[in-house]
């Protein structure tokens, strides 16, 4: 199975509507928290055009007071006409128009405190649900889930976009609960809500403002998909843009040391050139829509005012109430009309963005559920043998492997390795070491032949115990920006003091370690950078030894450090050693002269093994590159060294 | 944090830099002479500015008119012309709208890829010391994130502040012009808008950088998982460390919790306001039209005027903000371009076309720090296509010898001669056009193993890096890499090991086929058995070429024409291999302590 084919779009893993599917069992683990959201909305809802209502009553009611004493009203030509009161409560006559109106703005306003206290209460439910809950357990599963994930899938992905998706891949996961979901059932009541209110005031002036709806949804539609993807290339062009800039401070020497000045001089413009011409073609592509929908907006209004305002007089003319809201309506109506428009059309947007937010969890949750979903390659069998303590007796028994079925790495090795036996193993670059070592731990599984640990095949050992069993040391090694005491302990958190100074001593740090102003409690940097690389591998070795192995693996651990601090590392590495199984890439002539076995590989088999003497007599590439690197004959006499070859 | 370990320690240890900068004139006009280029867009953004805060105070009060004019007279011709009027302004506003936004995008994108190409032209032409002394993550940073602040300051400010400025001042107008005692209703609610926006804008910004700064502890100890993921794995802690992650993540969500509960509360204080507004516009507006001080369509005007008035107070604030934060912005991008490279090519300096190849010490004394010199007194001459190799312990100054024949750095004193000329007068580019290097540490840029030797030489065909390859002995090696010579660098999984990234290296430095050609451990990732194959190829290639070598693996510079033997940055023994071990001083000892860690 291959991970990598996500940067793949046209090969989903997952079709559309099994994502759909998956996404709304999602939606439904959190029924309880969206129905509460949803819920204290459409209460929202109904307040504020509870709210709106009444203002209109109340703009309607000034006019009404005003006609009463208008000569139009005492000759008679029209009818001051009461608003109609909300659910019937009508003003008792002997009341005050002043304190009818003041009594119509304290409700208003109440309604609004309410308003505010459930918003406030909607915003933190909504959180508490979104940031609070889902992304907090999506999270928590793909982190999971990807700390268990074979080597593999490490390989064959870049870390970027590894890390990505536990950050914004999971939060456009969850905007389909809240983006998708609840948006759309919200949408959808107000849409609904605001229609009945609408038709009840007017039927047909409802038909007429909304008219350019379809239009308004299409506009807005056609925008956000042309917008998107625009700008994500964009961003890409960007990022392209700041890696040139970042590789040319980064490889500053190079660039300096070549003269390339003015070819990065150019690269950069052209890097540029190419991000602000694009925009520039997004801006001219898109900015027609901005104010096209905007005015379709308007367009509502217009007709309201020209439609809604014969209504008004409509309405001002007939003799009573009732006959004037069959024709008309009153002024107080018209604004709750235009208020409500305006809320229609932000909804219509609204329905847009689910869209949009549908389009994006729908491709972050691909990315996201692969990982959830990815088979973790190596894992325990069904029956593994648990063994507290390994004894260190492996066996290669006709072992091969290959990262990729075509292209093998390694073929055909049997040998055998008794506990406590030190084998060095060297080769050219590409040769198979470190694919070798790797081999041991499970990091990845055998393609062919068995791999015994202690006489059993490594698959049916558990996975823990064999892992712990093993220490291993990498060619560079990772150390977290933690405390050196956190970092040695890192593979048993609960060592002592004591364990950890003990190990520190016999990967010769402790020493460096004293030396530092704060000790053992001293936080590296990020890559253990105000470390030298000998102090590096020396703590990385104390992490190994901590664990007290039965083998250990050494991947050419002085590869990128200078003969001094070898020198070092090598003290460290043979205290390390004592009673240990070991595997050591290595090159150095004072290791191999040690080691028990030595195993040339070469293209992934191996060309030559046995021990330091044995392969010396031997005319192959072992002699060869071992004359190569020690010392001529020539040189040895002028410093009168005799007898070490 | 109830778990007793973690998976990264968080430290401050990066001093934050400032976020704003109080408004300056002399940043501003700098600023503003970035648009100079562009002043034909510029005047035109005024002018659509202009219209555009008359237009919008205008459409509220055409809709107010209508609804207290014609409809209130029941004239029905009046209400279709308004409409029409209305619908012609409301047309006009939204064009006017489509060249504003327009024309201010293009110009701050103009300006913002002027700034970018300045910057990055400038920082080219510093010297070395400029990129040992600042990190990385601070240079992106003037690239993305002040850049963009420039560009807000640039192509928004100004205008928005305009805009809002004349929206609020025409709407003030119309108010007081329909009822001045109305009026000051909305003047008593601004300062309740303004000390809102205040508190929470001050609040916000607070939760949200707490915020930030959490969602940055996980993803540091995200990045740490995922980089150190085979270690997690091979010391078992994937459990322990899932656990962690979970906590931290939940402990994110808590400050989360905290923004919701900031911006949660001020979003509906805001219509709270707007309610408040309402219900007092009608209560002291009804009582004042029903006693005849004021009209009905004074109600409606207020009604309808009022956002222009208030959005305004919030706008203005936030631009107030932006600005604020542009400054800092364009501060540290000037000081960037303002960085005086220590010294640069005088402007006589001379190219050099045919180079012997001898270079030559006299005198020398440097420091990375002239305070601390790490090199003091060189003195030596390398004569045309010899080979030199430089020994002595870490820290003895070989590494600074090497710099200063690249160029990298010029001596704190005394002179560098290149065939007989001070290397102050030659010009840089020059020089390194007859150089080959080769670094310990080497950088292959993104993009193909061809491309990237090809920066030696950007003119090679492939053939020709084929040939040096194979003169290198080192072609097949190459081939080998999962894509050949079109394997990308860079991309997870190519596969490309440290050795081999420096034969790559190899191959760059050769393929320019240099007259001058430096080896800085230029082997050392290489494993002995491929070094072995490759020497040979190396030595053949560094005569007829004044090469420098240094290497910890002795027994590769015993042909070495002469070997410099430095200590604390003084040249103590100078001589051949033999001689220098005849003399059986530092160099014999040292040759004897590889000796050992090789062989013993």
């Amino acid at each position: 199975m291959s991970l990598k084919n996500d940067d793949n779009q046209d090969q989903p893993g997952m079709n559309s509507r099994m994502l759909i599917k998956r996404l709304l069992k999602l939606a439904w683990k959190y029924r309880r928290g969206c129905l509460k959201v949803v819920a204290l909305q459409v209460v929202l809802l109904t307040l504020g055009m509870l709210g709106l209502g009444l203002s209109g009553v109340g703009v309607d009611y000034v006019r009404y007071q005003l006609a009463l004493k208008s000569p139009d009203a005492v000759a008679g030509v029209i009818a001051p006409k009461l608003p109609r009161w909300p659910f019937g409560i009508v003003p008792p006559d002997d009341w005050s128009p002043m304190i009818v109106v003041g009594l119509i703005s304290a409700v208003i306003l109440i309604l609004a405190g309410i308003r505010t206290l459930l918003n406030i209460s909607y915003a933190i439910c909504m959180n508490d649900l979104v940031q609070g809950k889902i992304v907090v357990d999506l999270r928590g599963q793909v982190f999971r889930k990807m700390q268990k994930l074979s080597f593999r899938f490490f390989d064959a992905n870049a870390s970027g976009t590894i890390i990505n998706r536990v950050t914004g891949d999971v939060q456009a996961v969850r905007s389909f609960v809240d983006g998708v979901v609840i948006q759309s059932l919200i949408v959808a009541i107000s849409l609904a809500i605001y229609l009945c209110y609408m038709i009840r005031i007017h039927g047909q002036l409802t038909l007429a403002c909304l008219a350019t709806t379809p239009l308004l949804w299409y506009a807005t539609v056609r925008f956000s998909r042309l917008v998107r993807p625009a700008y994500e290339r964009n961003r890409e062009l960007f990022d392209r843009q700041i890696m040139v800039l970042s590789e040319n401070v980064q490889g500053v020497n190079v660039v300096k040391g070549f003269a390339r000045q003015e070819d990065e001089i150019g690269k950069f413009d052209r890097a540029v050139d190419a991000v602000r011409d694009q925009k520039r073609s997004i801006f001219k592509r898109i900015c027609n829509y901005q104010p096209l929908i905007g005015f379709i907006t308007q367009v509502n209004l217009i007709v309201l005012m020209g439609y809604g305002g014969f209504l008004v007089v409509n309405y001002e003319r007939a003799s009573s109430v009732e006959a004037a809201s069959l024709v008309g309506l009153s002024i107080g109506q018209f604004l709750v009309f235009a208020g409500l428009l305006q809320q229609f059309s932000g909804q219509v947007a609204n329905l847009s963005s689910v869209a949009d937010s549908m389009q994006q969890s729908l491709t972050c949750s691909r990315r996201v559920f692969e990982v959830i979903d990815a088979p973790v390659e190596i894992q325990n069998s069904p029956n593994s043998v648990r063994i507290q303590r390994l004894r260190g007796e492996v066996a290669f028994d006709n072992v091969s492997f290959a990262y990729h079925a075509s292209d093998p790495v390694l073929e055909n090795l049997s040998f055998r390795v008794e506990p406590g036996q030190c084998v060095a193993v060297l080769g050219t670059t590409g040769s198979g070491k470190s694919s070798l070592l790797g081999l041991v731990p499970r990091f990845y599984d055998v393609t062919g032949g068995r791999l015994l640990i202690d006489g059993h095949d490594v698959k049916d050992i558990n996975l823990e115990d064999l892992r712990r069993g093993i220490g291993i040391v990498f060619q560079e090694s990772f150390l977290f920006s933690n405390t050196i005491r956190e970092n040695i302990a890192f593979g048993c958190p609960a060592a002592t003091d004591e364990d950890v100074v003990k190990a520190a001593k016999i990967a010769a740090a402790h020493d460096f370690i004293m030396e530092m102003q704060k000790g053992y409690d001293t936080v590296l940097r990020e890559n253990g950078s105000n470390l030298s690389g000998g102090q590096r591998q020396r703590l990385a070795i104390a992490r190994a030894v901590l664990l007290e192995p039965s083998i250990l693996l050494l991947d050419d651990p002085t590869a990128s450090v200078d003969s001094q601090t070898e020198g070092e590392i090598m003290e460290a590495i043979e205290n390390a050693m004592e009673s240990r199984t070991t595997f050591i890439v290595a090159h150095r002539l004072s290791t191999l002269r040690k080691a028990d076995m030595v195993i040339v590989l070469r293209d992934g088999k191996i060309a030559q093994a046995g021990t330091h003497a044995e392969l010396m007599k031997s005319q192959g590439l072992y002699q060869y590159a071992a004359k190569m690197q020690g010392a001529d004959e020539e040189s040895l006499r002028l410093l009168n060294i005799t007898g070490i070859t | 944090m109830t778990l007793k370990t973690r998976i990264i320690a968080y430290s401050h240890q990066e001093e934050r830099e400032a976020e704003k900068r109080p408004l300056s004139f002399r940043l501003i006009s700098r600023l503003f002479s970035f648009a100079r280029p562009y002043r034909r867009q510029r005047f035109i953004l005024i002018m659509l500015v202009i219209f555009r805060a008359i237009q919008l105070p205008c459409l509220a009060w055409a809709m107010g008119a209508i609804i207290g004019g014609p409809v209130t007279r029941m004239d029905t011709r009046g209400i279709l012309l308004g409409t029409a009027g209305y619908g012609l302004l409301a047309f006009i506003t939204q064009l006017v709208f489509r060249y504003r936004v327009l024309v201010a995008q293009n110009l701050g994108e103009n300006v913002v890829a002027d700034v970018r190409k300045n910057m990055f032209r400038h920082i080219q032409c510093l010297p070395m010391s400029f990129y040992h002394k600042t990190r990385l993550g601070r240079i992106i940073s003037r690239f993305t994130s002040d850049t963009e602040s420039v560009r807000q300051g640039v192509q928004d400010v100004l205008f928005v502040t305009m805009v809002q400025t004349g929206q609020m001042l025409i709407a003030a107008f119309f108010m007081i012009w329909y009822d001045k005692v109305l009026f000051l209703v909305v003047v008593a609610m601004a300062p309740m808008l303004w000390a809102l926006n205040r508190y929470f804008h001050s609040r916000l910004s607070r939760v949200y950088r707490a915020s930030q700064e959490s969602f940055s502890r996980v993803t540091a100890a995200l990045v740490e998982s995922v980089n150190g993921i085979r270690v997690t794995q091979g010391y078992v802690r994937e459990d322990l460390n899932a656990d962690i992650f979970q906590e931290l993540v939940t402990d994110h969500s808590r400050y989360n919790m905290d923004a919701a509960r900031v911006a949660g509360t001020f979003i509906p204080l805001l219509e709270l306001k707007s309610q408040l507004f309402v219900a007092l516009i009608l209560f002291i507006g009804g009582w004042r039209v029903m006693h005849g001080f004021s009209s009905v369509e004074s109600l409606y005007q207020f009604l309808l005027m009022a956002g222009n008035f208030f959005a305004p107070i919030q706008g203005i604030g936030n631009q107030y903000n932006v600005a604020l934060s542009a400054m800092a912005g364009a501060e540290r991008v000037f000081n960037l371009m303002d960085t005086s490279p220590e010294w640069s090519d005088p402007p006589d300096a001379v190219a050099v076309s045919d180079c012997m190849g001898e270079v030559e010490f006299e005198n020398v004394t440097f420091g990375y720090n002239p305070q601390k010199p790490v090199l003091h007194d060189i003195n030596f001459v390398a004569s045309p296509g010899q080979t030199v190799a430089l020994v002595g312990h870490t820290g003895s100054g070989k590494s600074s010898i090497i710099n200063l024949i690249a160029k990298f750095y010029l001596p704190t004193q005394g002179r560098l001669l290149i065939d007989g000329r001070d290397i102050r007068g030659i010009n840089s580019e020059s020089l390194h056009r007859k150089m080959g290097i080769v670094l310990q540490e080497n950088f292959l840029f993104t993009g193909t193993v061809l491309d990237n030797i090809r920066v030696g030489k950007p003119d090679a065909t492939r053939e020709d890096v084929v040939r040096v390859a194979k003169e290198l002995d080192c072609l097949d090696l190459i081939a080998s890499l999962s894509d050949g010579f079109n394997t990308v660098v860079g991309e997870k999984g190519s596969g490309i090991s440290l050795g081999q990234r420096q034969l790559i290296c190899i191959t760059r430095a050769m393929l320019a086929n240099p007259r001058l050609l430096i080896m800085d451990e230029a082997t050392s990732s290489v494993d002995t058995m491929t070094e072995a194959r490759i020497q040979k190829a190396i030595e053949r290639l560094l005569t007829n070429r004044t090469s420098f070598v240094v290497a910890h693996r002795l027994s590769t510079i015993r042909h070495a024409d002469v070997v410099l033997v430095l200590e604390d940055g003084r040249i103590v023994e100078t001589g051949t291999h033999e001689d220098l071990l005849k003399k059986g001083r530092l160099y014999a000892d040292l040759y004897r302590e590889f000796i050992r860690s090789a062989e013993a």
